[in-house]
């Protein structure tokens, strides 16, 4: 019973956790799935929103300008990912890994140092919320309706000419150039909005948790796209309402299942090998099943 | 329409594999001209289309189309005015997207993308018709990923997409190749149609001499990049696969059975 009992007690702050990482988990699911460009630029662009942010806001600026610049400053990282690839013809996976080792020298450069605490500052939660900021489901609320916004902003861009032809590069680069689309700069704006997403997600925790630290995109990657495979998994990809709503729903549930193995009284620091397995095993079922791979695009 | 002029390519230049694809071709075709380009294996068939195309760059050489210049412009700005159907059905389309949002890309081939929505209703019904006009039943699936479809059927639909808005230049890319002989012949039926109803000034490579002879006023024959044979109108309409092969001694096998 108290198993169960320690569970449930976490259900609403995993939730936050969550619906926070989903947007992490959107920024991870557009270059791989409808930009076909394997790409691990989360693990340095999430730190560095959430660095950029409680830069700014521990120097006193708007929090809403603090988290637009983690925006933009999410979307420059996926930037230099996109144009690594495009002009040095460097593989897409050596293309993050490189953004992302060089980030973590500009996320200590941007903080002056390898954490900043954030509790002496008014967030964007404080600034939106007032008096009810220190309201658990206020904040997830807030953080949920963000994420609806932003889902049906997708939902709505994806299906205007410039969306349909992001996504035509991901499908048949050939196609796409002989229709009149640059590949080129299709994919800048797809992982420029990639990036954008995930630092948004780490400026939210920055802001959600009063702290931020160089270290805080480890593991990023391989949780996210454990949200992505569950979530397709629930409700597969059949339509492109669905495959936007998947990393959500994924992230949701993913995080839960984590909570619970916590709370079954598993050690934290053994959960990046256990996310690790899962996602091997997700990856392995359909591959060993004879049906291709769950990430292949065909 | 089309102005090649000296095209010259050569893969791996100063290495023992140097391969000289294309080693003289001027080529040009008046308008409403429809050429049909063979050749045996690394002729230079498909580097000469794909130098048209702009998928592959020229050493030296210069390519006009209706007058303009694109010997410098990469493939995409010169889908304005150049349509393509690939061999393999699933390049020439995007599979995971809808048949309907592929005929929307394929119409916008020549026009700048906006933040507007990329279908309409008065789309559908254009697109609903020029799709009825193949018989393929494909109107009623517009909402369907492509990658549902049939190698014929995705075929057929590239095709249906590359003369959607009529391109100044049509670029067929032994695009039956890759079906079987019965959805071979209706794509080609469908071609011709195509190509008959707008007068395109057309391009095509293929490796079946049969085709070869009874589609389009021009034969163009190439061996080790260059052209070595070319006959036009009545010159071509006389004459018999033996003919070609007995006068030019075709090695390929693929050109013999294809």
């Amino acid at each position: 019973m108290s198993i169960i009992y320690a569970y449930i007690n976490l259900v609403p702050v995993t939730l936050m956790q969550s619906v926070i990482y989903a947007f992490a988990a959107l920024g991870i699911m557009i270059p791989f799935r409808l930009l076909s460009f394997p790409d691990l630029t989360v693990e340095g662009s999430f730190p560095f929103g959430g660095c950029v942010a409680a830069a700014l806001i521990a120097a006193r600026v708007d929090p809403w300008i603090a988290t637009l610049a983690a925006l933009c400053a999410g979307a420059l990282a996926g930037l230099a990912t996109a144009s690594l690839h495009l002009w040095l013809r460097l593989n897409t996976l050596l293309c993050g890994i490189l953004v992302l080792t060089m980030l973590f020298s500009i996320n200590i450069r941007v903080m002056g140092k390898p954490n900043i605490a954030l509790f002496a500052y008014s967030t964007l939660f404080d600034n939106l919320l007032g008096a009810m900021t220190g309201n658990l489901a206020a904040r997830i609320a807030l953080v949920v309706f963000l994420l609806i916004a932003v889902l049906l902003a997708l939902y709505w861009f994806f299906q205007t000419e410039i969306g349909m032809a992001l996504r035509a590069v991901g499908a048949s680069q050939s196609m796409a150039r002989a229709q009149g689309i640059s590949v080129a700069r299709y994919t800048l704006l797809g992982l420029g909005l990639a990036g954008a997403l995930s630092a948004l997600a780490g400026a939210l925790l920055a802001q959600n948790q009063a702290f931020a630290d160089v270290s805080m995109g480890f593991g990023v990657l391989v949780n996210g796209l454990a949200s992505v495979i569950v979530g397709e998994q629930l409700i597969g990809r059949a339509t492109l309402g669905r495959q936007l709503a998947a990393p959500v729903i994924g992230a949701v549930i993913y995080y839960q299942i984590v909570s619970f193995a916590l709370a079954l009284g598993l050690q934290p620091s053994d959960l990046k090998l256990l996310t690790g397995l899962f996602v091997i095993a997700m990856l392995a079922i359909p591959v060993l099943a004879g049906r291709g791979s769950v990430l292949g695009n065909r | 329409m089309l102005d090649a002029r000296a095209l010259r390519r050569a893969f791996h230049p100063g290495t023992p594999n140097q391969r000289v694809a294309l080693a003289d071709v001027t080529l040009s075709l008046a308008a409403g001209d429809f050429a049909v380009v063979i050749g045996s294996n690394g002729a230079g068939k498909s580097t000469l289309l794909n130098a048209i195309a702009g998928e592959v760059r020229i050493d030296s050489g210069r390519i006009e189309v209706d007058g303009c210049d694109v010997t410098a412009e990469p493939t995409h700005r010169r889908a304005a005015a150049i349509a393509r159907v690939f061999q393999d059905p699933s390049v020439g389309t995007a599979g995971p997207m809808t048949i309907e949002e592929n005929m929307a890309l394929a119409e916008r081939r020549a026009s700048r993308n906006s933040l507007r929505l990329g279908l309409s209703s008065t789309a559908r019904r254009r697109y609903r018709e020029r799709l009825a006009a193949i018989g393929l039943g494909l109107e009623e699936r517009l909402g369907q990923k492509v990658e549902l479809l049939s190698g014929g059927q995705r075929q057929s639909l590239a095709l249906v997409m590359a003369v959607l808005t009529t391109p100044k230049l049509f670029l067929l890319d032994e695009h039956t190749a890759a079906l079987d002989p019965k959805t071979a012949d209706v794509v080609m039926q469908a071609t011709t149609q195509a190509v008959a109803r707008d007068h395109l000034t057309t391009l095509m490579v293929t490796h079946n001499m049969q085709h070869a002879l009874h589609y389009g006023n021009r034969l163009i024959m190439m061996n080790e990049g260059r052209i070595v044979f070319e006959a036009r109108d009545d010159e071509k309409a006389a004459l018999t696969v033996d003919r070609l092969v007995h006068r030019f001694h075709l090695a390929s096998d693929r050109m013999l059975l294809g």
